[in-house]
């Protein structure tokens, strides 16, 4: 009675059962799929972690054939089984001009694939502190101004994608991403949160609703709201190839609907068709149907100052609010919502967090589809697969829908 | 040999003495026992099943021509307890299978107790009738009224003897509490009060008020994404109605005192054991998870089962168990494929026997295990038809981990994980236990000798 004990096979069959729970008789049961949760958030964790040490090998070999450039790249990874927390990736780099320099493309590309997911869920967290506008593309645009790598520190995620030169990119024409060591982590591996204090204050004021962005995150980057109209064209020269999903926008996961064969992107917990077919791409052409929009219907569950209740039968009140205007009619999902991302913080909330940023704002849809919350049959297309997300980057054959 | 005290010495044998169910190998789903009771005098015996039914067994007298042969459990009521329900506003199925029971202390002639699924808990009156009232004037021997106008005298009703029967009504309906699987109920030492547990709220009830219930533990956080853990069960302390534990997902117990505060969020003590690093592994959060926890009979200790130790408790140590011991250590390696077929959910339950001198709990291919706390031996024993002869010794049994397997021993990869003991029971003074094979529950009593 062997099985294949890797971290592959083991996300799979989390996802599985996950995804049967919802058949069950009797309901989804809040006990075992906390407890599929943590395996989930293992393997994933050992998954990455894996993937990481492999690329910095590979780094490392390549360096060694060329002269270094930047010395002080150092890609910090966690042991196997340890989790590859924030501590792993810091604060990311735009790097000088030295990041030019070809080097071994793809590698670098994983390399920059793997991290982009990585701070996938990284930047979701943050952004939840900031604003409950614009995410993802527009703030990252706001943050690209600033160069530095301060700012970008506090939407790391999009910073992943921006070409490695430090100047702004506002409104002009880019060249398409070169895998460079841009999104490469600086020397020290230091959490994320202490690192930045802009983005540690973000952290430490879990509870503040979104809509009162902590003031340091305020203060700190431009207001995400300017110029959207420009971050789609910024975003749009921004990526490769159109049908690298993973690629395509800073928070972005890709999902295969096994029930209608439906491969859609979402973006921001805000479920588009495939944008990267489509030739307006809502996160890139249009500037998302209003950025307000977008976060009312991406946000299933704000916080509204004083409606913190639990009152288990109207918490899904507001779930099927603003419609996307994808055209499509479908809930929204849920908004992964993160309270304290610090690494000091309790590291049980960073568990549900994992698992969150593996289905964006999916496993959100889960907990609360308990019996407490208004049922309804989850929607088809709301549905979000992080297995996909993995596909891009890993031989992976098998997309599962969680649910 | 003095019945339940101290009584698993190198004397005491275990046989075989009743065995209920049916012997088909194919079982209805509805079949599947799903928990086993003794009351407080273990004169009565009751199961749930999956199917909603409560079936109650009786002792009968010992004879005094039979004597070594003690009192045989026999069919003494069964009824529904529950039903399938449809929450039409959550769109969700209510399963009907009896998760808990549990007897209420014998007040009067009639018996009491408190099932209960996923949702609901009833209170059952189970009572006798062995009299019936004849000779009514405005009703006919078949019960058909009567014209009055043909009415010419006058009696009085006299109760003439009639077959026993056995009759059982729910007198009280809990319902509406309980947004998550009920997992746990437990009656007070008052005996006026109980509370029922859920995965993220305990609720405390009074046996008389059915429409209102206190909540004394709600562990949902404001934001769900951040759960972590779950009740997953709850018990009273035998003797301070103030005082009763859960256990949670993550291995830890909490001890509340009501006395404290209305809400016994913050508890008064925590039991928790550091986790070895060693043994980390995919699956530590889920085999930490804790199926289950009782109180000795003493008040003294806690006994709680995880998916491979049981561990015992004293409530005046928080940072450890005074006791570990080892259900079925060998599965360690084997928990990604009980994870593939979902085995390593299973929620087993333990006991303690009379004197808290002895643990039980059970294991796969119908094996338990028995720990003897005072010599620290322990024992395998399986409940099989094969060793269904009326007072058949049970052979120990031993599974096998090595390369080389002796003759007896049955090896890991042969180990029947269908076959799985979830609920026993031991009688409170006695050394009965009755023990649920999927659909069947065999009844062992030690050797008389």
């Amino acid at each position: 009675m062997e099985c294949a004990l890797d971290a592959q096979s083991l996300i799979s069959i989390s996802l599985r059962k996950i995804h049967s729970s919802r058949t069950q008789r009797g309901g989804i049961k809040l006990h075992k799929n906390l407890l599929v949760s943590y395996v989930l958030r293992n393997a994933r964790q050992l998954y990455l972690s894996e993937r990481y040490a492999e690329l910095y090998r590979r780094q490392q070999q390549q360096q060694q054939q060329q002269p270094p450039h930047h010395q002080h790249q150092h890609l910090a990874y966690a042991a196997p089984g340890m989790p590859a927390s924030a501590a792993d990736f810091g604060p990311l780099q735009l790097g000088g001009g030295g990041d030019a320099e070809a080097r071994e493309p793809v590698a670098r590309h994983q390399l920059h694939q793997l991290h982009q997911l990585h701070q996938l869920h990284l930047q979701q967290q943050l952004h939840q502190h900031q604003h409950p506008a614009p995410r993802g593309c527009a703030a990252a645009a706001a943050g690209a101004p600033a160069g530095g790598a301060g700012a970008l520190s506090e939407l790391p995620g999009c910073a992943a994608l921006q070409p490695p030169h430090g100047a702004p990119h506002r409104g002009q024409p880019l060249e398409p991403l070169q895998p460079g060591p841009a999104p490469l982590p600086p020397p020290a591996p230091t959490a994320l949160c202490p690192r930045d204090p802009r983005a540690s204050a973000a952290c430490s004021a879990p509870s503040a609703p979104p809509g009162a962005a902590p003031q340091a995150a305020t203060a700190a980057s431009p207001p995400a709201s300017p110029a959207p109209a420009s971050s789609p064209g910024f975003y749009r020269g921004a990526y490769p190839a159109p049908s690298d999903f993973g690629v395509h926008c800073s928070s972005q996961t890709t999902v295969l609907d096994l029930d209608t064969h439906v491969v859609t992107t979402v973006e921001n917990g805000y479920l588009h068709q495939d944008c990267c077919a489509s030739a307006h791409c809502p996160c890139c052409g249009q500037g998302a149907p209003g950025p307000g929009l977008a976060s009312a219907a991406g946000c299933k569950r704000k916080y509204y100052p004083g409606q913190e209740e639990e009152d288990d039968d109207d918490e899904d009140a507001g779930d099927l609010g603003a419609e996307p205007p994808g055209g499509v009619p479908f809930a929204p999902c849920k908004r992964a919502r993160f309270e304290d991302f610090c690494p000091d913080s309790s590291p049980d909330a960073s568990n549900i967090s994992n698992l969150i940023s593996i289905f964006g704002s999916g496993f959100s849809g889960l907990v609360s589809r308990q019996p407490d919350s208004s049922e309804q049959p989850p929607p088809l297309n709301g549905q979000l697969c992080a297995k996909q997300a993995l596909a891009s980057l890993g031989a992976w054959t098998r997309a599962i829908v969680a649910f | 040999m003095i019945p339940g005290i101290g009584a698993f010495t190198q004397d005491t044998l275990w046989c075989f003495s009743q065995v209920k169910g049916t012997m088909e190998t194919g079982t209805t789903e509805a079949d599947i026992i799903s928990t086993v009771e003794f009351n407080h005098t273990g004169e009565l015996l009751a199961t749930g099943d999956k199917g909603g039914r409560v079936v109650i067994f009786q002792r009968e007298q010992e004879s005094k021509n039979q004597v070594h042969r003690r009192g045989e459990y026999n069919v003494y009521s069964t009824f529904q307890s529950h039903e399938p329900e449809f929450d039409y506003l959550k769109s969700l199925e209510i399963e009907e299978k009896i998760n808990k029971i549990r007897w209420l202390p014998q007040q009067n002639a009639a018996y009491f107790l408190l099932s209960t699924n996923d949702k609901t808990v009833k209170l059952w009156k189970v009572s006798e009738r062995d009299k019936r009232p004849e000779g009514y004037n405005l009703k006919d021997e078949e019960g058909r009224l009567r014209d009055p106008a043909t009415i010419t005298t006058l009696r009085v009703p006299v109760l003439r003897p009639m077959d026993l029967m056995v009759e059982a009504t729910p007198r009280r309906v809990f319902a509406n509490a309980h947004t998550y699987h009920i997992n746990s109920i437990s009656v007070n030492s008052d005996y006026e009060t109980y509370m029922s547990a859920d995965d993220l709220r305990i609720n405390l009830w009074n046996f008389e008020i059915t429409n209102q219930s206190f909540n004394i533990v709600d562990i949902k956080p404001a934001n769900m994404e951040e759960l972590t853990e779950v009740i997953t069960a709850a018990e009273f302390h035998p003797h301070h109605c103030n005082t009763f534990v859960y256990s949670s997902s993550k291995g830890t117990i909490r001890l509340c005192d009501m006395r404290a505060s209305a809400l016994c969020d913050r508890h008064t003590k925590f039991f928790e054991e550091p986790e070895d690093p060693s043994n980390r592994s995919f699956f530590s959060e889920i085999i930490s998870s804790i199926s289950d926890v009782k109180f000795s009979h003493s008040g003294r200790y806690i006994m709680t089962r995880d998916y491979l130790t049981v561990k015992v408790w004293d409530l005046n140590m928080e940072n450890r168990p005074i006791e570990t011991y080892q259900v079925h250590d060998y599965l360690r390696s084997k928990l990604c494929s009980l994870y593939e077929n979902d085995c390593i959910f299973d929620k087993f339950e333990c006991v303690w026997n009379g004197s808290d001198s002895v643990i039980m709990t059970g294991s796969y291919n119908n094996f338990f295990r028995m720990f003897d706390r005072n010599t620290k031996r322990d024992v395998t024993l399986e409940a099989s038809r094969e060793n269904s002869k009326p007072r058949a010794i049970l052979k120990p049994r031993k599974v096998c981990v090595g390369g080389k397997r002796r003759k007896d021993e049955i090896s890991v990869d042969s180990l029947d994980f269908s076959k799985k003991i979830l609920h026993t029971a031991w009688h409170p003074s006695e050394n009965i236990i009755a023990v649920a094979a999927t659909n069947n529950l065999y009844i062992f009593q030690d050797k008389v000798n």
